[in-house]
């Protein structure tokens, strides 16, 4: 009983995770006069900055093990 | 859907999406299976992503001006009452003991001139009847103003003009959603259209501002306070009030409201306000 995915997947979903959270974000955004919806907008605008930073660390780790690598 | 309704179908939603998840990624484990587990990863992701933004509490429109309409139609009735005529001037903190304190002094008559702030310090604790030359009150938006404060995390009394035009539009729009535009302009020249960007303009120097709201949440009570006649253009409604309340303490100078005007469809409200350097 193995865990299926691998680290690279996890940076796969990330990506698309990311992707969509931060074009929803900006879609979303009360700076377009979009003042009216539901949600708390400050909340998914830190999500979508997190979930991207946790990508772009999965890239870095990517290149590192590039550049030290054999 | 009522708010509380709204609430309670987002968390059971996000719950649901929890459980499923977790179940997938359990079956992933169990049968190997990499499809299984980003689906299961997927479902925990987007169930927390919606459990962490779920609305705060909020209030509908109708519910904020229902409640803030007949405090102002008291305040209008009674200064029709008591025939207080002159022109509400915004005091700024020098002129009442507390610095955190906005009040307004509205004259008997348009001749009354406006008291020095020791003198208006003074009549903070008397009653209005032992003071019949001018009544101090607290504007309706007072508190709005200090939320206005409270959000851009500052005092507006160690800011300056400059300070609000850059701030507030963004304050207005992003952080407090009150409006969906808001313009500030200095001097004597008239907003700009909406579809141009507002010239960035220096604050020194000018002691006429004009404000264009946008589309506030305010419409309904604005609305109303055009038919008040010792409100519009003089104390204004919550918002123009607000913004009066943050002028006057942020260049230190009495403020007065000069013009207010709604468009037809209600959906713009401009304001005009005036600073004095000295007593009025």
């Amino acid at each position: 009983m193995n865990y299926p995915l691998g680290f690279w997947d996890i940076s796969l979903l990330l990506a698309v995770c990311a992707l969509v959270l931060l074009v929803t974000s900006e879609l979303l955004s009360p700076h377009y006069g979009r003042t009216r919806i539901k949600i708390n907008k400050n909340r998914l605008k830190n999500a979508a900055l997190t979930v991207s930073i946790l990508f772009l660390a999965t890239v870095a780790l990517r290149i590192v093990s590039i550049l030290i690598g054999p | 859907m009522s708010d509380r309704a709204y609430r309670v179908r987002v968390g059971t939603s996000a719950i649901l999406l929890l459980l499923l998840g977790a179940l997938a990624t359990i079956l992933s484990v169990i049968y190997t299976s990499s499809v299984t587990a980003f689906i299961g990863l997927g479902m925990i992701f987007w169930g927390a992503i919606l459990a962490y933004i779920r609305p705060d509490q909020s209030v509908s429109a109708s519910l904020l001006n229902a409640t803030a309409n007949p405090a102002l139609s008291t305040l209008n009735q009674t200064l029709n009452e008591l025939d207080y005529n002159g022109k509400p001037v915004y005091l700024p903190p020098k002129y009442l003991n507390s610095p955190d304190e906005t009040k307004i002094y509205i004259p008997k008559s348009k001749d009354t001139p406006l008291p020095t702030p020791e003198q208006i310090q003074n009549l903070e604790s008397q009653t209005p009847s032992r003071n019949p030359e001018g009544l101090l009150l607290t504007p309706p938006g007072a508190e709005l103003a200090r939320l206005f404060e409270k959000t851009l995390g500052t005092n507006f009394t160690r800011t300056d003009l400059d300070y609000l035009m850059k701030n507030m539009p963004r304050l207005m729009v992003e952080s407090l959603e009150i409006a969906t535009n808001l313009e500030i302009v200095l001097g004597t020249a008239k907003p700009p259209e909406p579809a141009k960007d507002p010239a960035p303009q220096e604050g020194e120097g000018h002691d006429k501002i004009r404000v264009r709201i946008t589309d506030s949440i305010y419409e309904e009570t604005s609305r109303e306070t055009d038919q008040m006649t010792r409100i519009h253009g003089s104390i204004g409604c919550p918002l123009t009030s607000a913004i009066a309340c943050a002028i006057a303490r942020s260049t230190g100078r009495p403020t007065i409201i000069t013009d207010e005007k709604t468009s037809d469809d209600g959906k713009t409200k401009e304001a005009e306000y005036q600073t004095y350097a000295e007593a009025i």
